[in-house]
């Protein structure tokens, strides 16, 4: 078996969610802040008519942010009813992962990511960490 | 300054402005060419198509591109004899006119690049030339009349007279709607371009002619604009699609000439009469009650609130609480009531329907099957006034263009009857999907591709995104060979824009088509004041403003709390609370204006930076846990495809003044 | 100040002209895009001189032409008509509806300038 994900990067790392939970992937202009949220929340934009979270992926892992550039990106992706969408530095690539590339973290890797890498997967020399979408977005 | 520097600074406007006046002619002339491959014409194309070469050439002629100039100048010329009648458009002056239209891009891609612009290709001009000097045309004679005073009949051209006498023939209402400028109008914005606009959404214009009338306290200007039009729905209705215009509306058709057997659309035989047991109410009345109810659970807070400190103090407080829990369950049960007031069951949104169909199958001579099922679903009032255009453009594209006469039928092995279902069902707690599929033929990809001037579409969504091109679909003439024609711009942006649900369209080769509209069963009209405080724009229910005052920021008393304020009002001191301190945002100007409003009895201003304007706005909820937060009741479009937050202005009071307590 | 309504479907040739007559640092300029536009704001406001394209969307500038000498109000209102209609027939019916000049595009910046100078001087001295 395997599954197409959607990789991208923040802070040079490459993580990725399964592409049948992404919704769309555009380039980032502006998102409307939303005063009293977290500080990784950057705001609201509207994705087909709906109003949809973004959610600073580098800010979530207590990453200092940068500027945005022509290859900031946001990958609106969805777990059930709700859709996120999360602010990366880049996301250009779709890759086929097979069941068995996908092991669980290293101990390290899962510390630092404060629990939200559920999996790696090793491609050729490139190490990609699989995201724990629900966890990311606060549903425990 | 020297005028050879002056027009270069135009040629930027120049590229861009002609880059949309070809891409119009070229839609037009597309219409026309399917109107006229059908044996038929369609002179609104033709004079789209007329207009938009007739500026091209102007502009030319102002940047100097004489080339451009040129081939305008003949194209123009041919589409002006067409429309005078003197000429008769065939498909192949319309192909020589798309290549006019190509050769221009070709030059204005040249200048755009900066290249030499080549000359005028002489081989077509001089077919533009020799089909301009071609057969004549052939107009038809009018027969029914309209009931329209003569002075303004007099006004009308010929061919909109014949178009306002086709659309009663198809089953559409002729309409009169006049339109009274005034001083105070204009300074909402309210004019003969922005009704147009309003309107042009909903119906079809046909004519709009200016009145001269005495000048009267109703009438300032002494002027009124009768809007002569063709509408799907009742007479009625039209008033609610430009609120802010006071349109008064008339019908224009008299008896019918031809008198049918049975009567066409029956729209107006509505039961106003008492039902038993129902009552009719203005919907305004109703979100009156729901505004006071929101003031209730605003005080609710408050004494949960109050109950809680008292706890803190070591009081016993839990019959208090028990109380409260029992208040919240009531307070719930009742918005729930008052929101259900506003809902109207779908199937008597569908009630007009089957006549629609009936009057179009009759028009086309095709015979369809009407199958309908909505259950039990319900929408909001708001919502269902808005779906209903656009249920009526999707049915009547169905029954014109998609649903085949019953020989092409027989001859493809398919049912004479051609079969048109309609189908709703309630998804989750806030969405309503309904379907509309046919039978018919399915979207022809390659003739919508050629028709937009794009690549074929491999998906249907692909598909759909080119029949919503607002160039694609807009033309008032049908299509019989596409498929699909008119108006899918108008259902996307209802669905999409207007209500904030989804679009969607499966449709297979011969064997018909379905349409799914998403929707959310309620949304909330708010008329809001918008906003700016510290760069940023925000909106805000007009219905809880008291009062918008200026603040001098030297009167201004500093209050012991963050950002809390006292000024003067009418002898008075009203305590401002700084929107930007609320929000933590940072501005180097005061604050000069505030909006008052009323808690608990007592008055507070908000103060903002400058006020922006009025209008009416959905609210759409921001339902996600990351972005739920006091204060902001949800989000809007102003039009710029950005969310801007829609405040509860009563409630931030409150947990600002909550905060300041505690 | 006297105020110009400057009417033109396209926006490059409104900001053209208003361009060529901002060279007169003593006129203010208002503008519409349709002559339905140009009527209602006629009627609304006064005016001192109307600039006016013949070919427009909704009803085209003879007709505008046509109400404005309608008007009691506006019987004496200079009309500048500019467009691309050279021919003879459109500069008599223009000019017959009672336009009090014709110009035909590509205008020369200081002609339409000397033009509403000229009417406007010759308005302001025709006034008690």
């Amino acid at each position: 078996m395997s599954t197409l994900h959607v990789v991208f990067k923040v802070a040079g790392n490459e993580y990725a969610l399964p592409a049948g939970d992404v919704l769309q992937m555009e380039s980032f202009t502006a998102a409307t802040p939303v005063p009293g949220t977290r500080p990784w929340v950057t705001g609201i934009m509207q994705v087909r008519g709906r109003i949809v979270p973004v959610l600073d992926v580098r800010k979530r892992f207590g990453l200092p942010s940068v500027e945005h550039t022509v290859d900031t990106r946001v990958v609106v992706a969805t777990l059930g009813e709700r859709a996120v969408a999360l602010l990366v530095d880049q996301a250009r690539e779709v890759l086929k992962l097979e069941d068995g590339q996908i092991k669980p973290p290293p101990e390290m890797i899962a510390r630092e990511a404060n629990g939200l890498v559920k999996a790696v997967a090793q491609v050729g020399p490139r190490l990609v960490m699989l995201l724990d979408f629900a966890k990311l977005i606060g549903e425990e | 300054m020297s005028s050879e520097g002056r027009v270069s600074e135009f040629i930027t406007g120049f590229l861009a402005e002609a880059g949309e006046l070809l891409a119009l002619a070229n839609s037009s002339l597309l219409t026309a060419e399917t109107s006229a491959r059908g044996g038929g014409a369609s002179p609104r194309a033709v004079r789209e198509a007329f207009r938009a070469l007739h500026t091209i050439k102007g502009l030319a002629a102002m940047v100097g591109v004489e080339p451009i100039v040129a081939l305008a100048h003949r194209m123009e010329s041919l589409l002006r004899a067409a429309d005078q009648g003197v000429t008769r458009l065939t498909t192949d002056g319309i192909d020589a006119l798309l290549q006019g239209v190509r050769a221009i891009e070709q030059r204005v891609q040249a200048l755009r690049l900066g290249k030499q612009v080549p000359d005028a290709p002489a081989a077509i001009l001089t077919r533009l030339e020799a089909i301009e000097a071609g057969p004549a045309a052939t107009p038809a004679p009018p027969e029914a009349h309209l009931d329209l005073e003569p002075a303004l009949l007099a006004r009308l051209a010929p061919m909109d007279r014949d178009q306002l006498l086709q659309g009663l023939a198809k089953g559409l209402h002729a309409l009169r709607a006049d339109f009274t400028p005034t001083p105070e109008k204009a300074a909402a914005g309210v004019n003969i371009t922005s009704v147009r606009e309003q309107l042009k959404a909903r119906v079809e214009i046909v004519k709009v002619i200016p009145v001269s009338v005495p000048a009267t306290a109703e009438t300032p200007a002494g002027l009124t604009f009768a809007i002569l039009l063709l509408a799907a729905f009742e007479p009625d209705q039209l008033a609610a699609f430009a609120p802010q215009a006071g349109l008064a509306v008339r019908t224009l058709s008299a008896a019918p000439a031809p008198p049918p057997a049975e009567p066409e659309l029956e729209l107006e035989e509505e039961d106003t009469g008492a039902r038993p047991g129902v009552v009719r109410v203005e919907v305004s009345r109703l979100d009156d009650a729901m505004e006071r109810l929101s003031a209730l659970i605003v005080t609710r807070h408050r004494l949960a609130r109050a109950v809680a400190d008292l706890a803190a103090t070591g009081v016993d407080v839990r019959p208090l609480t028990r109380i409260l829990a029992e208040n919240a369950r009531q307070l719930r049960d009742l918005r729930a009531a008052v929101l259900n007031v506003r809902m109207v069951r779908v199937s008597e949104l569908l009630e007009h329907v089957p006549l629609l169909v009936r009057g179009l199958g009759r028009n086309t001579g095709k015979q369809v099957q009407l199958v309908m099922d909505a259950g039990d679903a319900e929408v909001d009032k708001s919502v269902a006034d808005r779906l209903f255009p656009a249920i009526v453009h999707l049915v009547r594209n169905a029954v014109d263009h998609a649903i085949e006469l019953a020989p092409e039928r027989r001859a493809k092995g398919k049912q004479e009857e051609g079969l048109l279902r309609i189908f709703c069902l309630q998804r989750g707690d806030n969405q309503l999907e309904l379907s509309i599929e046919d039978d018919g033929r399915g979207v022809d990809r390659e003739q919508v591709a050629r028709r937009a001037q794009r690549e074929v579409p491999q998906t249907d969504a692909a598909l759909l995104e080119l029949l919503c091109l607002p160039g694609l679909s807009t033309r008032d003439q049908a299509t019989t060979t596409s498929g699909r024609g008119m108006g899918m711009d108008i259902v996307h942006r209802i669905a999409v824009d207007e209500l904030g649900g989804e679009l969607s369209m499966t449709t297979r080769p011969g064997l018909g088509t379905r349409f799914t509209l998403r929707v959310p069963l309620t949304i909330t009209i708010v008329d809001a004041f918008s906003f700016d405080c510290a760069g940023q724009r925000f909106v805000a229910p007009v219905s809880m403003v008291e009062e918008i005052i200026e603040i001098d920021p030297r009167k201004l008393i500093r209050g012991p709390g963050k950002g809390a304020g006292l000024v003067q009002r009418r002898g008075e001191a009203l305590p401002v609370l700084q929107l930007s301190s609320i929000f933590n945002l940072t501005s180097s100007e005061p604050a000069t204006r505030a909006m008052v409003i009323r808690r608990a009895g007592e008055a507070t201003g908000i103060a903002v930076h400058r006020m922006l304007g009025q209008q009416e706005v959905v609210v759409r909820p921001m339902e996600d846990a990351l972005v739920r937060v006091p204060g902001v009741s949800g989000a809007t479009d102003l039009g710029d495809g950005r969310p801007t937050l829609v405040l509860d202005l009563a409630a931030l009071a409150g947990t600002m003044l909550g905060k300041e307590a505690a | 100040m006297p105020e110009l309504l400057v009417v033109d479907d396209s926006k490059v040739m409104r900001d053209m002209i208003i361009a060529c007559l901002r060279a007169d640092p003593g006129l203010r300029f208002s503008h519409a895009a349709s002559g339905l536009e140009a009527i209602e704001q006629l009627s609304l406001k006064p005016f001192d001189l109307v600039v006016l394209d013949l070919n427009m969307p909704d009803i085209g500038g003879i007709e505008v032409v046509e109400f404005i000498r309608g008007q009691d109000r506006l019987r004496h209102l200079p009309i500048v008509i500019v467009t691309t209609r050279g021919d003879e027939t459109s500069r008599t019916r223009a000019l017959s509806a009672g336009a009090s000049r014709f110009m035909v595009k590509p205008f020369d910046p200081q002609t339409i300038l000397a033009e509403v100078r000229g009417l406007l001087e010759s308005r302001i001295a025709a006034q008690p």
